[in-house]
């Protein structure tokens, strides 16, 4: 026998007793009046900043008026946008400019997965990671966020909250362990 | 590697000798067992979560074997090759042959627990594959030749002043900075060259999903996804346990995972790996080594629903105040002393004994494992099985004898009462439990029993008076 067959023939001799599969939808979970406030709130605690496009404002604007030096940009929001043969080649990607399709109030977390993004190394070489979320599309827990998302870039998705960061030394807190120093989500 | 010889008596008193470090290492976890708190409280449904999620682990180790082959058809389906290896050996042969078939010079690996389990690092070091652990804690153990001592804050037995030496010595950093962001960037920029220049990337597994055949893996760093974006290859290694059944189930883990590991609503990256990045190819490995065994016995079978997340250890007083490497056993404190004796008694029985019986780690669990329950078993396995020291051994069997005998025992406490207020100190200060400052209490007058009897007696006295 393979040693699949052996795992799974041993597994099967050793179940143990039966137990049912529970609803996970019958406890009721916490609301938030505010979820943007919550979400908001909570992102700064995480090395981010969330705001909300303004009428007249463009995600540009937002972006050049935080950093008005900004390096090498990319915007994957718009239909045009800048593609590479090779994952490697976003490594000095200063902003990069990306949907994001969810967002989630208890823990300050965006869901990307952008069906028309190549490669999936952008999200983490950039320095300064911006996520473009529509405002409705924002739910309290975890629990509605998987009722509502789909891997749709290559089969990969992430929830995002913040900046990378690390406490591995002494437990002090460091933003830009390895991925994003910043993260700015904004909602239009 | 671990040396999984120790002792953990014994390496515990040896970690205790620098008062100094040993204070702040129980402190510093303690905070992260208060911040886990703090966010538990934050949730009205948090009972209700760790019973969910109790209940969705009990369900799935129940009907394992159909959950893992659904999860391997799906995986197939989705492009993503499926391995399996029964023990640590097969698991280690199979990484290396995927590598080796495509000329793998390095390799990033991601934090994983099984890997070490397994010894890969050192197998694959031994073929001529360059391993860089890229999780910041475990770069600095890497460097230093050490196990973690921790399962999620792997250099928590260190401190700056010691990452601040290794980093001038192995990166090049000013000596004598010790500033944490100054030499967390310094590892950050060293490692970005690592991925940027590997071969192959190696990821554990937080959650692997039978209905969608995917993997999940959480990481603060990114470290996770810039090794598996990058390179053409990506391995994910996963103990057979780690399976859930639907994508759903998420909703419950990962809002308990890392409240409960280091008190914050959620790690920065909970990625979803279903395919490799265009152009690559995307392998994972599910290993047995022991699992189906503990599976099978039914007072330790549900250590299998561990999910990882280290909250047992920094609420465990004998952890916090003994480090990771009095542990014999890779993973440290009650989850480690559970499966390390399920896994080897001989090797690891000390650990079952490094337990105060408090019950903290099973009230903290958020699949609520029976830890410290797990532990009275393996001492009385480690008791029947002949493994105790002669000195444990008689203690007990006298202690076994005086609980069955209540009239010995009345009078053994009677005598202790008058004998110990004046043994010389002289006699007593060579015991184990013994140092300076740190004197026997005063003996009481009467026994709890006495006392209780006395107080009852003139309960019913009062009660007759009215």
């Amino acid at each position: 026998m393979s040693a699949r067959d052996n795992i799974l023939a041993r597994i099967r001799q050793n179940r143990p007793q039966a137990s049912a599969l529970p609803d996970i939808h019958a406890v009721p979970f916490i609301r938030y009046d505010d979820q943007f406030e919550a979400f908001a709130t909570l992102i700064r605690n995480l090395g981010g900043d969330a705001v909300q496009l303004q009428d007249g404002q463009s995600v540009a604007d937002i972006v050049a008026a935080r950093w008005p030096d900004a390096g090498r940009t990319v915007d994957l929001t718009v239909a045009e946008h800048e593609e590479v043969d090779d994952p490697h080649a976003w490594h000095d990607v200063d902003v990069a400019i990306v949907p994001g399709q969810l967002a989630v109030a208890e823990n300050a977390t965006v869901w990307v997965s952008h069906p028309d993004n190549r490669f999936r190394s952008i999200y983490f070489l950039t320095l300064k990671l911006v996520l473009v979320v529509p405002r409705e599309a924002m739910v309290d827990t975890m629990r509605d966020a998987y009722a509502r998302i789909d891997m749709e870039e290559h089969g990969f998705g992430a929830f995002i909250s913040g900046s990378s960061r690390t406490a591995d030394i002494e437990q002090s807190l460091v933003m830009g362990a390895h991925g994003a120093m910043a993260a700015l989500v904004i909602f239009v | 590697m671990k040396d999984d010889s120790v002792k953990h008596p014994q390496a515990a008193a040896e970690f205790l000798k620098d008062r100094a470090q040993a204070k702040w290492h129980d402190s510093a976890i303690w905070w992260v067992r208060q911040k886990r708190d703090a966010q538990a409280k934050q949730l009205p449904e948090w009972e209700e979560l760790r019973r969910l999620a109790r209940e969705i682990k009990a369900h799935t180790l129940s009907q394992l074997d159909d959950y893992l082959a659904q999860f391997e058809a799906n995986a197939q389906n989705n492009g993503v090759t499926v391995h399996w290896a029964a023990d640590a050996d097969e698991h280690n042969r199979i990484v290396h042959s995927i590598l080796a078939a495509r000329q793998v010079k390095k390799l990033v690996k991601s934090k994983s627990m099984l890997t070490e389990e397994c010894g890969l690092n050192p197998y694959l070091e031994q073929r001529g594959i360059e391993v860089v652990d890229t999780d910041l804690g475990e770069r600095i153990v890497q460097l230093r030749h050490e196990a973690p001592s921790h399962i999620v804050m792997p250099a928590i037995h260190l401190k700056k002043e010691q990452i601040s030496e290794l980093f001038h010595k192995e990166l090049g950093t000013e000596a004598g900075n010790n500033d944490p962001t100054y030499l967390t960037h310094a590892a950050r920029a060293n490692l970005r060259e690592h991925f940027l220049t590997a071969d192959a990337g190696l990821t554990g597994v937080n959650f692997a999903i039978a209905e969608t055949g995917g993997v999940v893996v959480c990481t603060n760093e990114g470290n996770a996804d810039l090794g598996t974006s990058l390179p053409p290859i990506h391995i994910a290694s996963m103990g057979l346990e780690k399976i859930i059944p639907k994508l759903e189930h998420l909703g419950v883990f990962t809002r308990l995972l890392a409240r409960s590991a280091i008190g914050s609503p959620v790690t920065t990256y909970t990625s979803h790996f279903h395919q490799a990045r265009p152009g690559g190819e995307m392998h994972i490995v599910i290993v047995d080594n022991g699992r189906s065994d503990i599976l099978g016995n039914e007072d330790f079978y549900q250590s299998l629903r561990c999910i990882r997340c280290g909250a047992c250890m920094n609420t465990c007083p004998v952890y916090r105040r003994s480090s990771g490497f009095s542990y014999s056993y890779i993973i440290p404190g009650p989850i480690g002393s559970t499966l390390g004796p399920s896994r080897d008694m001989k090797k690891h029985g000390s650990m079952a004994f490094a337990c105060s019986t408090c019950g903290s780690c099973s009230n903290v669990c958020p699949v609520k494992i029976n830890l410290h329950e797990q532990l009275v078993l393996h001492r009385k396995k480690a008791f029947d099985q002949n493994l105790l020291p002669t000195g444990k051994k008689m203690g007990l069997l006298a202690m076994r004898f005086l609980t069955q005998h209540p009239a010995l025992f009345d009078l053994g406490g009677k005598v202790m009462r008058k004998v110990v207020p004046i043994i010389p100190e002289s006699l007593t200060r060579h015991s184990a439990w013994s140092r300076a400052g740190r004197d026997l209490p005063p003996m009481p007058a009467q026994s709890f029993k006495e006392q209780y009897q006395q107080r009852s007696q003139n309960k019913q006295d009062k009660e007759e008076q009215q």
